[in-house]
């Protein structure tokens, strides 16, 4: 018996088989995708939410959407009355009265009058009753109880709250009914034992936040937990839109992207060639650079030469209104015109601050699949920071490469950098590992004028030049120019002309310098000869002084050496006398 | 007092009371006895009383709204009025039907 048998042997005593969980789709866009599948069939999720963050409208979009495909719902609303239920779902386009003849959706309003007068203890067993009847008359197979904790306000006694929803578990579970239930986040402590009595209950804990990011309102989806199933743990945006909630997973992310096209050209034929061909279809260009030097204009010339060819562009403008830009383009000579009016080139204008992230995005993505272009350009990308900061502009950008590389469409960014080093700013909010092309337009300072250089900084898939060129926007269009790499770095324009002289003068000098330094070098050689005589003369007459020191040294010592013989012993007493 | 109760009893105002109850439950059966009771004392003889068990009858629940037990609806006179609960406070009870409040009789 191997290993796994005996592994297997384990889990079965344990009790613990796993049997797939069986799960019923949403169909809200999205959120089936985070669920992965949907929410646990016959079992209850709890969505839980500030006031306003939409768990209503999930919840009725999640019967409507059933409704729609043979699942009958009831719906069990204890806050909205059931003529502004309706009227607000027609908003969205559902209606909701049609379904409730047909039998598909049954709509009850649970709320209390306010003159209701309150007189001792109360059971909800007549709405489990009501319920139980009414599902059985309609086949329901979904239910929703929107606002369950205003319903519970009626109770005053903790302990009784217990005991009724323990018995709306018990109904819920015996029903097989897949349930959804909405709660408000409330404080008070009351509440919080509510709070963690439905999440015991709740297979599915959804969380939906409201929030307000730099001005900006943003919505965060969050699944909490979901017994018996792996889910997405992110946090997703959504958004409530005309047509009902829309979230955006990232999923799978980079697996369904399409691989690069064939080159295209960028409109500027040395461009191409510093590109080795031109950009890659389906791939992500990045046009970065200060303001006015003009990544709108090469961003253009690329939508003429497309347009040109017959494909669609979408262009998202947000720092001028399109109108504005078809006019300033043209002083370079590019006219826009006739393709807004052919149909190939589409405008959006947006204001950043008009909306959160989500809402840009969603605008965004149901213009692509409506007008399917083959390229997209985002004119620039450092604006979304302000539909809501750093991280809104993170997300929103992540999202739309992903969504616009898995349709294999070719998106161009532009990117406003500020100051010389920037290149931080220059990959762009971070989605630097996102993009396939970067392309750095920026100002040198000469003679009295700015000219422009451009370098492709970045590019996959490519043998592209490393090398600066000069970048000049001319009445006719765009141009690039070989530019000048002298000792000052790359020159461009007058400077470049000037540079030319300087350097043969340069030239010249420096070949006087060098004669001038081998006379010098003649010159000291000879001096060292001289010197070296000079020298050896010196030496030798200390050497024979040295040698004359010797000798006297020598003499006297032998001299001293006889005296001492003479002097005999007499000579050591009067070493021992001195001693004392 | 008695003026007063009298002048009710020659009040000819007919009340109908409807009383929805989840079968056996506690707090139905509280209401059930002590409806009977107040009705007894304060109208009798001008009253019409109808019990509802919601767990037969539910499609009437559903139709007036029913999610709570013991509902009591005051249908006549007009306007009619909605007491929930098991009609422990008795006070708030005659106060609905109109009554005044009295610590005698209960």
């Amino acid at each position: 018996m191997g290993a796994n048998n005996a592994r297997e042997g384990a889990i079965l005593a344990g009790n613990e088989v796993r049997i797939a969980l069986k799960k019923v789709p949403t169909y809200i866009q999205g959120l089936d995708d985070i669920l992965e599948g949907g929410l646990p069939a016959q079992r209850t999720t709890l969505i839980m939410g500030d006031p306003g963050s939409g768990k209503t409208v999930m919840s009725v979009e999640f019967l409507y959407r059933g409704a729609l495909h043979g699942e009958p719902g009831i719906f069990l609303g204890f806050e909205e009355s059931a003529a502004s239920f309706r009227e607000n779902a027609l908003t969205m386009g559902w209606d909701l009265a049609a379904l409730e003849a047909d039998n598909r959706l049954f709509i009850m309003e649970g709320r209390l009058s306010p003159e209701v007068v309150i007189s001792g203890k109360i059971s909800l067993k007549p709405m489990l009753a009501v319920i139980s009847g009414k599902a059985k008359e309609m086949g329901a197979r979904r239910i929703a109880l929107d606002a369950l904790d205003v319903l519970l306000q009626l109770f005053d006694d903790p302990m009784q709250v217990r005991a009724e929803l323990h018995l709306l578990n018990h109904w819920l579970a015996e029903s097989g009914l897949t349930a959804v239930m909405t709660l408000k986040h409330r404080d008070g402590p009351s509440i919080t034992t509510f709070q963690d009595f439905f999440h015991s209950i709740a297979d599915c804990v959804i969380n939906l936040d409201a929030r307000v990011l730099n001005q900006v309102s943003t919505h965060r989806l969050r699944v909490i937990k979901y017994r018996g199933s792996s889910f997405g743990r992110n946090e997703y945006p959504y958004v409530i839109t005309d047509t009902g909630i829309r979230t955006i997973p990232i999923t799978a992310f980079e697996l369904r992207h399409q691989p690069f096209g064939e080159r295209i050209s960028s409109g500027i034929p040395r461009l191409d060639a510093l590109l080795d061909g031109g950009y890659y279809r389906a791939s992500c260009v990045l046009l970065a650079g200060e303001p006015g030097t003009g990544k709108t204009l090469l961003a253009t010339t690329f939508v003429r030469q497309v347009c040109s060819q017959g494909e669609k562009v979408l262009y998202l403008s947000l720092e001028e209104s399109p109108e504005a830009l078809v006019r300033n383009v043209t002083s370079a000579g590019i006219d826009l015109e006739p393709f807004c009016k052919a149909g190939a080139l589409h405008f959006i204008g947006a204001m950043p601050e008009a909306t959160g992230a989500e809402e840009h995005l969603l605008r965004l993505m149901s213009e692509v699949e409506r007008i399917r272009p083959q390229h997209v350009v985002v004119d620039a990308i450092s604006a979304c920071e302000r539909m809501g900061g750093k991280q809104a502009a993170f997300e929103y950008l992540m999202r739309l490469l992903n969504f616009l590389k898995e349709r294999g469409i070719t998106t161009i960014f532009t990117n406003q950098t500020s100051g010389s080093k920037v290149q931080m700013e220059i990959s762009g909010n971070g989605i630097s590992s996102m993009l396939d092309t970067v392309i750095l337009i920026s100002y040198v300072q000469g003679e009295g004028e700015t000219n422009r250089i451009i370098q492709v900084l970045k590019s996959r898939g490519t043998g592209h030049s490393n090398q600066v060129r000069e970048f000049i926007i001319g009445d006719d269009g765009l141009h690039i120019q070989d530019a000048y790499i002298g000792p000052g770095g790359v020159l461009t324009g007058t400077a470049r002309r000037v540079q030319e002289a300087r350097d043969a003068f340069e030239a010249r000098r420096r070949e006087a310098e060098i004669q001038a330094k081998r006379r010098e070098i003649a010159r000291l050689k000879a001096a060292m000869e001289t010197g070296k005589a000079r020298f050896r003369a010196r030496l030798e007459a200390a050497e024979a002084e040295l040698a004359d020191l010797e000798r006297e040294r020598d003499i006297e010592r032998a001299e001293r050496e006889v005296r001492a013989r003479m002097r005999g012993e007499k000579m050591s007493d009067e070493v021992g006398e001195m001693q004392k | 007092m008695t003026a007063q109760r009298d002048k009710e009893s020659d009040n000819p105002t007919c009340y109908h009371l409807r009383l929805f109850v989840a079968g056996d439950e506690p707090n139905s059966r509280q209401a059930k006895e002590t409806l009977n009771r107040l009705c007894e004392a304060y109208l009798k003889d001008h009253y019409t009383l109808e019990i509802v068990d919601v767990l037969e009858d539910y499609r009437a629940a559903l139709e007036n709204q029913i999610l709570v037990a013991p509902t009591l609806i005051i249908a006549a006179p007009p306007p009619p009025i909605t007491i929930i609960g098991s009609l422990s406070d008795t006070r708030r009870v005659l106060n609905a039907l109109g009554l005044p409040a009295s610590e005698e009789g209960l």
